[in-house]
């Protein structure tokens, strides 16, 4: 546990400081970000032809509510997170790898939904969209990564050291006797 | 006599449905945590530079920070900086915690250890939130009379950037994992348990 806490830490820092180098955020994040408005404005125009996105906005031509994808809303850091947590936690490369492509998809796939209901939210009520945008949706984000993590540990081979039974404990006995 | 461990939808489904009213407890009695929060960290600024804020004021859930730091915004007037923090901004990770423990269970003196726990983060967030106006936002002039140079703007820019990207989310989880390594071992094995084996 121990190890695995000062691995993730400091891949996490190493991972968040080389983000916000601007090598990175021009050849990895500023990109994104723009395939993620066209992404969304793709999406979109599936059942609202009145969206255009230019660079990382995402605008409405019906009134010009525009929003902006910036740092946070991008899934970059929900995605350092999980790449930190999954390159810390031992198991087999392979399946590190394969984690941490399909998490990612899983990842982006919801703030995919996050920048689209957002893009809403703030047309019908600023309110709620800052509350949304705020506090909720950055709530929800971390959940998904958190969910991801818990997932594809319970999937790693039993030669793994995650499913390695552990020590017996009384407690354990107490609750696994209560289980249904 | 202790809860049967949930499966995984079900612990996530009970997450879901108290992050709500979580977020509504949290809210409505942020006038509060916010001030503890704010206390702390207006320690943290002057251990980082002691001396630039001589009070903190709270009219309403913002924390006003007044500060020894002059400004001139027409020629010949003189007046003194008190940046603004949105304390919410950096405490959300509250509401979202608590959702946890009471999904999973938890008894209420680790949701009271837990939301201590989260308040020096918290403090971070809100401390690096006005050290990052008066070192970076507001320029040259003001960084300079703050006695904050070089290293320390780049640190301060570092600082902000976890407090507002890393922290609010993530300190919440961590937390929640480490009070809850049972619930979490259970869970990943009643999952397993429903899961049919392969042949």
């Amino acid at each position: 546990m121990l190890r695995f806490f000062i691995l993730f830490v400091v891949i996490l820092v190493t991972l968040f400081a080389a983000e916000l180098t601007q090598p990175v955020q021009s050849a990895v994040v500023l990109p994104w970000t723009e395939a993620l408005a066209r992404i969304s404005a793709g999406l979109i125009t599936l059942f609202d032809s009145n969206v255009v996105a230019f660079g990382k906005i995402l605008q409405s031509t019906t009134n010009g509510f525009a929003v902006s994808i910036e740092a946070g809303c991008n899934g970059i850091e929900a995605a350092v997170v999980l790449i930190a947590a999954m390159l810390a936690f031992p198991a087999p490369w392979k399946h590190r790898v394969i984690g941490i492509l399909v998490g990612l998809s899983a990842v982006q796939v919801l703030n995919i939904v996050r920048v689209i209901s957002l893009f809403y939210l703030g047309q019908w009520n600023m309110k709620v969209f800052e509350w949304a945008h705020l506090y909720l949706w950055q709530a929800l984000i971390m959940l998904d990564v958190l969910i991801v993590w818990l997932v594809w540990i319970r999937m790693l081979p039993p030669s793994s050291p995650a499913d390695s039974p552990p020590p017996p404990s009384a407690d354990a006995g107490v609750q696994h006797a209560t289980a249904p | 006599m202790m809860a049967a461990t949930p499966t995984l939808g079900k612990f996530v489904l009970r997450t879901l449905l108290w992050l709500p009213p979580c977020l509504a407890a949290w809210y409505f009695s942020a006038h509060y945590h916010a001030a503890v929060a704010g206390a702390l960290a207006h320690l943290l600024v002057d251990w980082f530079n002691p001396g630039i804020v001589s009070a903190l004021e709270q009219p309403g859930i913002d924390l006003v920070f007044v500060t020894t730091l002059e400004v001139h915004p027409e020629p010949g007037r003189t007046g003194l900086l008190v940046p603004e923090v949105n304390p919410l901004l950096y405490t959300y990770g509250l509401a979202f915690f608590v959702a946890l423990m009471l999904a999973a269970g938890a008894k209420w003196w680790k949701i009271l250890v837990g939301a201590v726990a989260l308040l020096p983060f918290q403090s971070w967030g809100i401390a690096f939130d006005l050290l990052v106006q008066v070192g970076v936002k507001l320029g040259p002039d003001v960084a300079a009379q703050a006695g904050l140079f070089g290293w320390q703007r780049e640190a301060i820019a570092l600082g902000y950037q976890i407090g507002n990207l890393i922290f609010p989310s993530l300190i919440p989880v961590v937390l929640w994992a480490g009070f809850s390594r049972l619930f979490i071992e259970n869970l990943l094995r009643s999952q397993a348990r429903n899961t049919p084996a392969h042949p």
